[in-house]
């Protein structure tokens, strides 16, 4: 575990000076050897939690980077943040992807230029920050292409946002190429019941879009993002119990209670895949309070994603 | 010890919940080394009659003192809501009051939602707010409630004497509820926060002292688990403060009695 002292933590804050006083002076202590400490001893770990939950191998299988990092003089501070946050939960490994959002169409170019901030991250974090490549479909042949650039510079699968449904013909050529590479094709979804929210993302996909696309290409390694992204969760988890090779990332700000154990009652474990998607805490906390053998619960904080990584050419 | 500030107890119309009874409640709270929990009436938001859902929880919560303290519900737009209100207050058997203009058809701001701030003030209760009972883009067409915004926390804390409690807020700017005085006025339970990553619980603590921040996990809406590891959080990188925050900002500011050995 990587060391994170708390005076390091507290200068990342605002300053944190004047209602911690005493904690900010206090700093200096190595929070990972305390981390590790909570972990050996059940004495500091509270008691609603499993013992030793720090040190559970976790693979955050849906998180972002969303700063162009890439520009001389970037700011790296919520880079930093994310990476600090991964130390402390004991996430291995985040995955991320720079989507432009709102539903633009982006060029090539911004989309060059938003994978390079994630390639840009992955070179000064290689222990912790791995890469999918945000694709546009819109952008036909030189979207294949970015495919293959980020690949070759070490990314491990893609990731589309809403400007396309995914029952789209437009994404047809993007799942095939990912086919092709063996590797995972990680979407933004949501069932959105909310007028405003709908009117705001028309193309948003929802798993029955997922599913048209996993029944035309059975073998694509098809990740449902964030099922707890915002819209109704249980709406999606009914839909992809038709849609066996559909799996379902555990992401997303909303935190409600019986999510997990939901999915794993309908569609079984095997389908889920932890992810945060920057709700790092309660995206861990999500795994830890439901109700989970614990090689269950391994195999959903890593092991799951660890397979569809497998799945690769060496 | 860690005090539970962000609980309801009841049905959820949208949504079936895991539990609903005040037994069932305790139990959750044991298996989640919790001592006692701050519960709001859901049913209160759903009544026509308000009243009628406090009444609902104080008789559910009366077999387990020192475990469940209630919050009443008063909805300024209902006929009789003062003398439930005085009721309340007079029994004793509330720790603070709370209010949903957005369920009630009302504003915080207009005669209605102002009178029963002051009224609550007067009786020198706190008021609770709650953002929201679930989030909006998985809405029920039935549902529409929108959340509270941060000009109705203003509204209430321009009331000089009354004291807030903020259940499941995000987005709270802190120069702002500094700037409307409630340092050393509020409660805010981190239920959608963050004490990591983007450090809204440090930021909250800087701007209000750390007597401003108590734990909330919003059961039984949310994975209570969520909560508890932003608790241990605090343990790890706040550790100075991790009691205040744990239950005793939550004994002190609504008179528990836990310090004193209430259970």
């Amino acid at each position: 575990m990587p060391v994170v002292s708390r005076r390091r933590f507290l200068s990342t804050t605002a300053g944190l000076g004047a209602g911690l006083g005493a904690v900010a002076a206090a700093g200096g202590g190595a929070l990972a050897a305390q981390v590790e400490k909570s972990a050996k001893e059940s004495s500091s770990d509270l008691r609603g939690l499993p013992a030793g939950w720090r040190t559970m191998k976790k693979l955050d299988a849906h998180n972002h980077v969303m700063q162009g990092v890439h520009k001389p003089g970037a700011d790296w501070s919520a880079v930093e943040r994310t990476v600090e946050a991964a130390k402390i939960l004991g996430i291995d490994t985040l995955y991320c992807s720079r989507p432009l959002t709102g539903g633009v169409m982006a060029s090539i170019e911004a989309v060059r230029d938003a994978n390079d901030s994630v390639l840009a991250a992955m070179k000064r974090y290689p222990d912790v920050i791995a890469g999918y490549c945000f694709v546009q479909p819109g952008n036909g042949k030189d979207a294949l292409e970015e495919i293959d650039r980020c690949i070759d510079a070490g990314m491990i699968g893609i990731k589309l946002y809403n400007q396309f449904k995914y029952s789209d013909p437009a994404v047809f050529p993007v799942a095939e190429k990912c086919i092709e590479l063996k590797i995972p094709f990680l979407g933004h979804s949501a069932y959105l019941t909310d007028p405003k929210t709908k009117e705001a993302q028309p193309r948003t996909s929802n798993a029955r879009d997922f599913g048209e696309l996993a029944t035309r290409y059975p073998e694509l390694l098809l990740i449902l993002g964030h099922i707890n992204g915002g819209g109704d969760w249980e709406w999606a988890i009914r839909t992809l119990r038709d849609f066996p090779t559909v799996y379902l990332d555990t992401s997303g700000s909303v935190l409600e209670d019986d999510t997990i154990d939901l999915c794993v009652r309908e569609l079984g474990h095997r389908r889920l895949l932890f992810a945060t998607d920057l709700t790092m805490e309660g995206g861990v906390g999500k795994i830890l309070g439901a109700k989970l053998t614990p090689e269950q619960r391994e195999d959903i904080f890593w092991r799951n994603f660890q397979g569809i990584l497998d799945r690769r050419p060496k | 010890m860690i005090v539970d500030l962000n609980t309801f107890l009841g049905h959820y119309p949208f949504r079936r919940l895991r539990f609903t009874t005040a037994g069932d409640m305790v139990a959750h709270l044991d298996a989640h080394g919790i001592e006692a929990a701050l519960v709001s009436p859901t049913h209160a938001f759903f009544y026509r009659d308000a009243h009628r859902g406090n009444e609902e929880l104080l008789e559910a919560v009366g077999p387990f003192p020192g475990r469940l303290f209630a919050v009443g519900m008063v909805n300024p737009a209902y006929a009789g809501w003062e003398r439930d209100l005085r009721w309340l207050a007079e029994q004793g058997r509330v720790k603070a009051i709370a209010l949903a203009p957005e369920h009630h058809a009302y504003r915080l701001a207009d005669d209605r939602g102002q009178a029963a701030l002051q009224q609550i003030a007067e009786l020198k209760l706190p008021v609770v707010l709650t953002q929201r009972l679930e989030d909006r883009r998985q809405r029920h067409h039935w549902d529409i409630a929108d959340d509270l915004k941060v000009d109705d926390v203003v509204t209430a804390a321009n009331v000089p004497t009354l004291r807030l409690v903020l259940l499941n807020w995000l987005g709270l700017p802190a120069d702002k509820l500094l700037a409307a005085g409630l340092r050393g006025r509020c409660l805010i339970d981190f239920a959608r926060m963050s004490v990591v990553m983007s450090k809204d619980v440090p930021k909250l603590i800087e701007a209000l002292g750390p007597e401003s921040i108590g734990f909330g996990s919003h059961m039984p809406f949310d994975y209570t688990a969520a909560a508890l590891v932003k608790q241990s959080n605090v343990l790890e990188v706040l550790p100075d403060v991790a009691e205040q925050i744990a239950w005793k900002n939550a004994d002190r500011f609504l008179g528990l009695g836990l310090s004193d050995g209430g259970r």
